[in-house]
């Protein structure tokens, strides 16, 4: 078992050495990306903090967009999980498969499809085009962590509250709601991630208008830049982390995945 | 009454679906019959030319790659993911929290962030060429081979492999392994013969979902792989965006869209009959 533990040990190091790699890096007085940095400096954050470009992809497009697609995403797939559990009784695998459809198509292939469908379309490439891309991701993701925080509230409840008078609305309002409400504000931030963190779909559907800021270290990378993409993608790395955090504080993480 | 509710609390849901994937994905599969013309990208005279395309070597070669590629990412997976999956499904201390979320966590991270780590560690003037500089071995491409590319996609894709293998590992009962081990089982005769068949719904979902992930990847390859490697996902951002031969990109993606939904439709059958033997996650 110590030589296993040991293993998973150099595993976990495999796996997160991309990310460690890039927050040291991103320290680097130097713009030559070394390991371990020679010095320590935050010249890299005042770069990103001062760039028209990177504040644009991040504030303008990226946050406004993740925070559009997780109230959106978190309402449409709520709703969802709702009548998949509490309400459809016919037809209800049928649905639930058909929620889940957007999981089986390849990121990519939407993006694609995205691309041809908005330029047939003649709608330009703009920010509302990427919130819809962004809402075929993350609803599947809502109406699973959703449905699982409804399949634990024991429906006997809103029965009682309805002998006691409450309609049925009143009854899902003020009794299940409140109970699901750790599963709701978890979906939401699997949806907010899933949008903030998403390349595939952006690379085809951002115009030159909405470069996300994946997108945006993109093709940083392929003009091979400075280490300001270091602290733009240490910046996400830990805002990521955070999130994750609350959500793992408030609901199982492994449900939605 | 249950059903006018039922379709009013899906209805939004399903108009997303409809809107943004069903019919999008309905003019993919028409376009890519669609004949090509250089100057109005495609016209509605139906051809096959587009899929006979595909028998051109060059084509085939990039095919060919793509299930290699998808193939060693998928072995690579399953050999560092079951060792994870065992300690983590045997854990029990507190620490478990913690190393799930530094599981899902790069998993959540945007992949061209991971990728570009990989090309500091990888890169002509990364890490580890500069390593072997200070031993005084010059410089070296480890970048733009398939095992580049491999690494880069197994770093990806390893947390698919090891959630869905945990939740399998997880309903094995201590018990029997005591059991194996007591009738003198060694430490190998006990994974070949215990835990491997009573883990392989786990082992082939997370298969099925980290190769069907891994055949569709276009920043990895394009990233780490560069002109040297070429995947079908490649070839689809290509003729999107520069050939603009939406015909023919089309023709591809709908290649790669048989491909990974009939991979996928394996994944959650597996999944359903993991989830009926024991609670999945």
């Amino acid at each position: 078992m110590k030589i296993l533990v040991a293993l998973a040990v150099l595993i976990y190091l495999f796996l997160l050495a991309p990310l460690l790699i890039v927050v040291a890096v991103s320290f680097d007085p130097t713009d030559g990306f070394r390991f371990p940095p020679p010095g320590f400096s935050l010249r890299w954050y005042v770069a990103f903090f001062t760039s028209e470009t990177f504040m644009r992809a991040f504030f303008r497009v990226s946050l406004l967009v993740a925070l559009t697609v997780s109230v959106l995403a978190t309402v449409i797939g709520g709703l969802a999980a709702v009548g998949l559990v509490r309400v459809l009784t016919r037809g209800r695998t049928l649905m639930e498969t058909l929620f889940l459809t957007p999981i089986v198509v390849p990121e990519i292939l939407l993006g694609a499809a995205l691309f041809l469908y908005y330029s047939r379309l003649k709608i330009s490439t703009s920010v509302a085009g990427l919130v819809a891309g962004h809402l075929l991701l993350a609803i599947p993701y809502v109406v699973r962590t959703v449905s699982a925080g409804l399949v634990g509230v024991d429906r006997s409840l809103e029965e009682a509250a309805m002998s006691l008078g409450a309609s049925r609305a009143q009854a899902f309002w003020k009794v299940t709601l409140p109970l699901i409400r750790s599963s709701l504000l978890s979906a939401a931030i699997f949806a907010f991630i899933v949008s903030f963190s998403d390349i595939n779909i952006a690379l085809f559907v951002a115009g030159p208008e909405s470069v996300t800021l994946p997108v945006h270290v993109f093709s940083q990378i392929v003009w091979q830049a400075d280490p300001t993409i270091a602290a733009a993608s240490t910046l996400q790395i830990l805002l990521i982390a955070a999130l994750l955090a609350i959500a793992q504080h408030m609901f199982r993480l492994r449900v939605a995945l | 009454m249950h059903g006018r509710l039922a379709f009013a609390l899906l209805s939004p849901g399903l108009a997303v679906l409809v809107a943004f994937l069903i019919v999008p994905l309905a003019m993919i599969v028409v376009i890519s019959v669609f004949t090509y013309s250089p100057t109005r990208i495609w016209v509605p005279l139906l051809t096959a030319e587009n899929y006979g395309k595909f028998f051109h070597p060059y084509y085939l070669g990039v095919t060919w790659t793509t299930v290699k590629v998808g193939l060693l990412t998928t072995l690579a997976c399953a050999v560092l993911g079951y060792p994870l999956a065992y300690v983590l499904a045997r854990m029990r201390s507190r620490w478990l929290g913690l190393c799930l979320f530094l599981l899902v966590t790069p998993l959540m991270v945007s992949s061209v962030i991971r990728i570009f780590g990989w090309l500091v560690i990888l890169g002509k003037k990364g890490i580890v060429n500069a390593a072997l500089a200070a031993a005084g071995l010059g410089g070296f491409d480890l970048l733009h081979n398939v095992t580049a590319v491999v690494i880069g996609l197994t770093e990806l894709l390893l947390p698919f492999m090891v959630l869905p293998l945990m939740a399998s590992i997880e309903n094995i009962p201590r018990a029997v392994e005591e059991a194996a081990r007591n009738l003198g089982a060694n430490p190998f005769q006990l994974f070949r013969r215990v835990l491997l068949p009573l883990s392989l719904p786990g082992l082939v979902s997370g298969s099925l979902l980290v190769y069907s992930v891994a055949i569709s990847a276009l920043v990895t390859p394009a990233l780490m792989g560069g002109r040297k490697v070429r995947m079908l996902g490649n070839l689809v951002y290509d003729e999107v965006l520069t050939s603009l031969n939406w015909p023919f990109a089309a023709s591809i993606a709908v290649v790669l869209l048989v491909f990974t939904v009939a991979v996928m439709v394996a994944y959650l059958r597996t999944l359903r009959a993991l989830s009926r033997r024991g609670g999945m996650a």
